[in-house]
């Protein structure tokens, strides 16, 4: 039963998702009563789950940002030596590639636009930085506090940079990028002249 | 005799663009903004506003691309003059510089619509290409010797992080936007450096 409605859900979403890219349309272009047309599914049904477009979205963004917080927190929580905080940044991103769906890019246009959107995008990017500045303090130990909150900064934004990219491409090309990526972060925090 | 003057042109532009931020900013909602309100409020009619713009969406992408544009003629020059390595990892700085300095107080509310709107999407892309090509050249002059794979896949990552770059530089103040160039450049011109990068 569950899982039947976890399915109408996914059903949904997709096809929002699907209408709005389709036409190249901005989100005015997409309402309710077309998806639940194209679905075949009563209007009422439809909106047991979303009672707006914006609820659509909101709900896409926040399942990826919830997935990845979790992660942090959970892997943070065990984390003892430098290794194992510097393994939660790999591992955040290895896992933010494989969640992040196809249709990445159309969540992401909705992100800055939607004023309920950009909240969470404004919440989740000062978490993310909170949680990010744990881990290269941990990760790469040593480090002046003015000097690990520029670091976390410059990090958080290659962070979004990254996300811009992957949500324009095919899984295999973000993998491909990935390893550059990491490879640079690395780097990045290895840098004992910054500055 | 009949003086034109030159400048009402740029300046109702300029206005039309100011007054749909304004608009945005108040309503939260681009259904809330419309071309003959926009003219209503600037006090000219609408068929004069219709001479530069058929929609809301196309008064964004016209400012968005003016902007670019006006970039890319600066870079252009920089990157045209340059002789030696040293003058093309000036020319890459200076685009940055360039950059943030064009930057304007809504320079967010621009972005978010960069970013949102379909035209204004496809042009973001298009114009990443771009700069994607000349980072590519500029990289290969002023960091030479690397091999065509590694230069390549350089290139795509400064891309990356340049466009992480906008999206956070656009939502600081003025001030703190100086400060994070200066941070954002060492750490590009230490990726650059990289001897290691397979």
């Amino acid at each position: 039963m569950i899982d039947k409605q976890i399915e109408k859900k996914v059903k949904i979403i997709n096809k929002t998702i699907e209408s709005m890219k389709k036409g190249n349309k901005a989100l005015s272009g997409v309402s309710l009563p077309d998806v639940a047309k194209e679905l075949s599914m009563p209007l009422k049904e439809l909106t047991q789950f979303f009672l707006t477009v914006e609820d659509v979205f909101l709900n896409e963004q926040k399942r990826i940002n919830r997935k990845l917080e979790k992660y942090m927190d959970r892997k943070l929580a065990i984390a003892k030596t430098p290794n194992d905080a510097k393994e939660i940044l790999e591992g955040f991103l290895d896992k933010f590639i494989e969640i992040l769906p196809l249709n990445a890019e159309v969540i992401l246009a909705a992100t800055f636009y939607l004023p309920l959107c950009l909240e969470e995008r404004k919440r989740a990017k000062a978490n993310y930085k909170i949680k990010l500045k744990i881990i290269i303090k941990k990760g790469w130990p040593g480090k002046i506090e003015s000097v690990l909150d520029r670091q976390t900064d410059l990090v958080l934004l290659s962070l979004y940079g990254f996300y811009d990219y992957c949500s324009r491409v095919k899984i295999d090309e973000r993998r491909e990028v990935l390893i550059d990526f990491k490879n640079m972060l690395n780097l990045h925090l290895q840098d004992r002249l910054f500055f | 005799m009949v003086f034109v003057d030159v400048n009402i042109k740029p300046k109702l532009k300029e206005r039309v663009v100011n007054r749909a931020v304004k608009a945005l900013k108040q309503h939260k909602s681009l259904d809330k903004i419309s071309l003959p309100a926009i003219a209503l409020e600037l006090g000219v009619s609408i068929e004069d506003l219709q001479n530069y713009y058929s929609s809301v969406e196309d008064i964004f992408l016209k400012a968005q691309k003016k902007d670019w544009e006006s970039i890319h003629r600066y870079w252009d020059k920089q990157i045209l003059k340059s002789r030696t390595p040293g003058d093309y990892k000036n020319a890459f700085d200076l685009f940055f510089e360039q950059f943030v300095s064009s930057l304007s107080d809504d320079a967010d509310m621009r972005l978010e619509m960069s970013c949102y709107l379909p035209s204004c999407i496809k042009y973001r892309e298009k114009n990443k290409k771009k700069l994607r090509d000349k980072f590519y050249k500029v990289i290969k002059r002023g960091w030479p010797g690397k091999q065509e794979k590694v230069l390549s896949r350089q290139t795509e990552l400064i891309t990356i992080l340049f466009y992480g770059f906008v999206d956070h530089v656009v939502h600081v103040p003025k001030i703190e936007r100086k400060r994070i160039l200066r941070d954002f450049k060492n750490m590009l011109n230490l990726h650059l450096q990289d001897r290691k990068f397979f």
